[in-house]
């Protein structure tokens, strides 16, 4: 269990919403947790180097971006080929995020992309180059009809 | 809807969506990288997040290194459950993303927790609650991508 200490969780908690677009936005958010800013960046600087934080910047809305279209695509693979199609699909732009998952009853696919495109059919002839590629016939497409839920996710609440 | 971006908005968001810059002065540390000013690059963020483009700027964590673990479900939602299933799975602060998909697997939910045993202690609430049996959970065993960034 990874452990982390009460101000790396306070500063966990005021990095995990929307920074101030201000000239000296970790001054606001050191000051807000009362801690001084150079040991508010001094945390933070620790926390990427040590791969707690996966990413610090901006997401982006990939509908207003241009990608207005994703498909989360199921794909069956042969268990023993699994790593070498895991990274021939991992090397495509249009995917996002490429995992293996444990097949499930009635439910056969083992590796999973996000594939984004300009339209669905970008994505369709997206996942067919990529059937071809690695050599993976058996396949869905699963497009998203409607957003029900996108948040950010909360730690440490209560930290504060 | 359409949303007007030059050239220098898309570098400032290419630039923006990894490795912004932990410095007491962030927004000038990328004026300088890109030859602009802080104000210029201030207007522009503000106006990029006023229209919707930028989401948010912040940290993005790895669960497991803040001792949480992730997973994937999905469940089959008859069309007149799917509202109560959706109402339900998204009381939960863990579920993240929750999107209706196509297919007989339509209802798909992202469920961040402390453990897995809370995490199926919660998904056999739901079943209960509203009365959908077939819910899988489909934690990831390997990670071959995780994208940082969409370049513009």
């Amino acid at each position: 269990m990874p452990m982390l200490t009460d101000l790396e969780k306070k500063v966990i908690a005021a990095i995990q919403g929307d920074i101030p677009i201000v000239s000296r936005p970790y001054q606001i958010l050191a000051e807000a947790i009362g801690i001084p800013e150079d040991t508010f960046l001094q945390t933070l600087q620790d926390l990427t180097d040590r791969g707690v934080i996966r990413r610090f910047g901006a997401t982006l809305r990939h509908q207003k971006s241009g990608f207005q279209a994703n498909a989360m695509t199921a794909w069956q693979v042969e268990e023993d080929r699994i790593e070498a199609v895991g990274k021939i699909m991992a090397t495509f732009r249009a995917v996002s995020h490429c995992y293996r998952r444990d097949p499930a009853d009635g439910w056969p696919y083992n590796l999973y992309t996000m594939i984004h495109g300009r339209s669905e059919e970008d994505c369709r002839q997206t996942a067919r180059k990529m059937s071809e590629k690695a050599g993976v016939s058996t396949y869905e497409l699963l497009f998203s009809r409607r957003e029900l839920k996108k948040i950010s996710m909360t730690y440490f609440t209560d930290a504060i | 809807m359409a949303i007007e971006i030059d050239k220098l908005d898309k570098t400032i968001l290419n630039r923006i969506q990894t490795r912004f810059p932990l410095v007491p002065r962030p927004f000038e540390s990328i004026a300088r990288e890109l030859g602009t000013t802080e104000a210029e690059v201030l207007t522009r963020v503000t106006r990029l997040k006023e229209t919707g483009i930028i989401r948010r700027i912040g940290g993005n964590f790895v669960p497991g290194k803040v001792g949480f673990v992730s997973t994937l479900c999905t469940a089959q939602v008859p069309e007149d459950k799917v509202a109560l299933f959706t109402q339900t799975v998204n009381t939960f602060s863990g579920v993240t993303h929750n999107y209706l998909r196509e297919n007989s697997f339509n209802v798909w939910f992202t469920f961040i927790a402390p453990s897995m045993d809370v995490i199926r202690d919660n998904l056999a609430r739901i079943a209960e609650k509203t009365g959908v049996k077939r819910i899988l959970n489909l934690p990831a065993t390997h990670v071959f991508k995780i994208k940082a960034k969409f370049d513009l």
